[in-house]
């Protein structure tokens, strides 16, 4: 459960997340991820679909998602990766916005795109199970797999690692045949769990 | 809120927990065993190959001799830092010391391949022999508790060191004509606890504190032959459903594919009372 306060300003949550509050508050749902006509087709178009309302009033309100685990980001000008699935709540200031992803999504079953959240403030993540933040280096690259993945930050490259070979169409894999990888700095948030992907029984 | 801790190969836990969904499994050049698909992340060159690849062959020889469950397991071999989860259920770490440990399948994570993994003549339940390490996942953290005791069949997680349990009826609520009709229709309550796995020796009893049971894996069919309990192939029953199945009665065997159990009906209890 997450507790925000707030006087006079406003944060961008996941539409119908709201379970309490006190003092007034406004709720406004933002069409299209409240990102503007562009936003909106972008999103259409990318199936990275995201149903967001404006909260906004003075005092405290409590956003909740399926008793799932709930992780603070905060970011001061960087870009934050994040499924849309996975994003909770952010701060009225940072921008949010639609990113190509690659291959890394098709294997998730979330679609090839993903959401970003950019500028000064802070995010709230949910995952099923607290999350694990992983640090990757230039020396320690990651490795992640695609079902446990909620989001990403910094200066990241991922490159997506497939370990299909005959054995797998035999039926015999590793079970880990689509894997993501990470490089260079930033940090990788993981979920102790792992959602429904086509890759998942491979 | 507490400012969240940032995990590096070198803050990462070695062969423990990280949070209480999340287990840590420091490899360096060595082997683990582990369910397929549970591993989350990894630091490192880390492996995974399906068992009854070639080159495992020894391995597999020498610590998995369980031929059912060897499309759900693999064998990560490398070096670095793997992390463990299973759909956010509570992961334990368990050391054997020369000793034995039964555990239902679908709770059973990874192990060192020290210890060696054989199916128990229980249906659905493997058993640990050797000295290692081993991960558990459970729903909700996990007590021990000494036998005798009663556990309900839902909320057993495995045991360790003590005899097989057997099947425990609560007759007394049960017998008599008002009885049997209620064990058949439901009708009068059935308190949903007749029933109880029964242990006793000397030993370790593992519970999960809900009853809420981990999705079990595929454990493919039991070979049907005579005297392999639960053997009714297809299904390799688990549990209450596998072995109550066929006491003392064979020759019943065309007869067990009914359908699905009525929620009035106890196992084959009513067969009991003539019903």
């Amino acid at each position: 459960m997450l507790a925000v306060d707030m006087t006079g300003d406003a944060v961008k949550a996941k539409n119908g997340s709201m379970v309490a509050y006190d003092g007034t508050m406004i709720f406004k749902k933002l069409t299209g991820g409240g990102e503007g006509i562009r936003g909106m087709v972008t999103r259409r178009l990318t199936n990275e679909r995201m149903t967001v309302m404006e909260v906004k009033g003075h005092g405290t309100c409590w956003f909740a998602d399926y008793a799932t685990e709930i992780s603070l980001v905060h970011l001061q000008g960087e870009k934050l990766y994040v499924e849309s699935s996975n994003l909770l709540c952010t701060d009225a200031g940072l921008r949010t916005g639609t990113t190509f992803t690659g291959l890394r999504g098709a294997t998730q079953g979330n679609g090839i795109f993903t959401t970003t959240v950019e500028g000064t403030g802070q995010a709230a993540l949910i995952s099923d199970g607290p999350a694990v933040i992983l640090r990757v280096t230039k020396q320690n690259p990651l490795t992640v797999d695609p079902g446990a993945y909620v989001a990403h930050q910094g200066k990241l490259k991922q490159s997506f690692q497939s370990g299909v070979t005959f054995r797998t169409l035999m039926g015999e894999g590793g079970g880990e045949a689509f894997q993501i990888r990470f490089e260079g700095e930033g940090l990788v948030y993981v979920q102790p769990s792992e959602r429904n992907t086509i890759a998942g029984d491979v | 809120m507490s400012t969240p801790v940032i995990f590096d190969p070198m803050t990462l836990p070695s062969d423990d927990n990280v949070n209480a969904f999340t287990f840590c499994v420091e490899l360096t050049g060595s082997q683990w065993f582990l369910q397929k698909g549970k591993m989350i992340a990894y630091y490192g060159r880390i492996d995974f190959n399906g068992i009854g690849h070639g080159r495992l062959e020894r391995l597999v020889r020498t610590s998995f001799h369980s031929p059912l469950h060897a499309s759900d397991w693999v064998v990560a071999e490398g070096t670095g830092k793997m992390l463990l989860a299973d759909r956010a259920f509570d992961v334990n770490s368990y050391d054997l010391e020369d000793g034995n440990l039964t555990i239902r399948s679908g709770n059973l994570l990874a192990f060192q391949p020290s210890l060696s993994l054989k199916q128990s003549i229980v249906p659905g339940f493997l058993t640990l022999i050797g000295t290692g390490k081993f991960v558990a996942v459970s729903s909700g953290p996990v007590v021990f508790m000494e036998p005798p005791i009663r556990v309900d069949p839902q909320a057993l997680v495995g045991w360790a060191d003590c005899p097989s349990p057997c099947h425990h009826y609560d007759h007394q609520y049960m017998s008599g004509v008002i009885g049997g009709l209620r064990a058949l229709t439901g009708i009068g309550g059935t308190s949903g606890e007749e029933h109880q796995f029964e242990f006793v020796g000397a030993g370790t009893v593992l519970l999960q504190s809900s009853e809420s049971l981990m999705a079990e894996t595929a454990t493919g069919a039991l070979p049907q032959q005579d005297g392999v309990p639960g053997a009714r192939g297809g299904e390799g029953g688990q549990g209450s459903q596998g072995s109550s199945g066929h006491r003392g009665q064979p020759g019943q065997r065309g007869q067990q594919t009914q359908g699905p159990r009525l929620p009035g009906q106890l196992g084959d209890l009513q067969r009991r009372f003539g019903l």
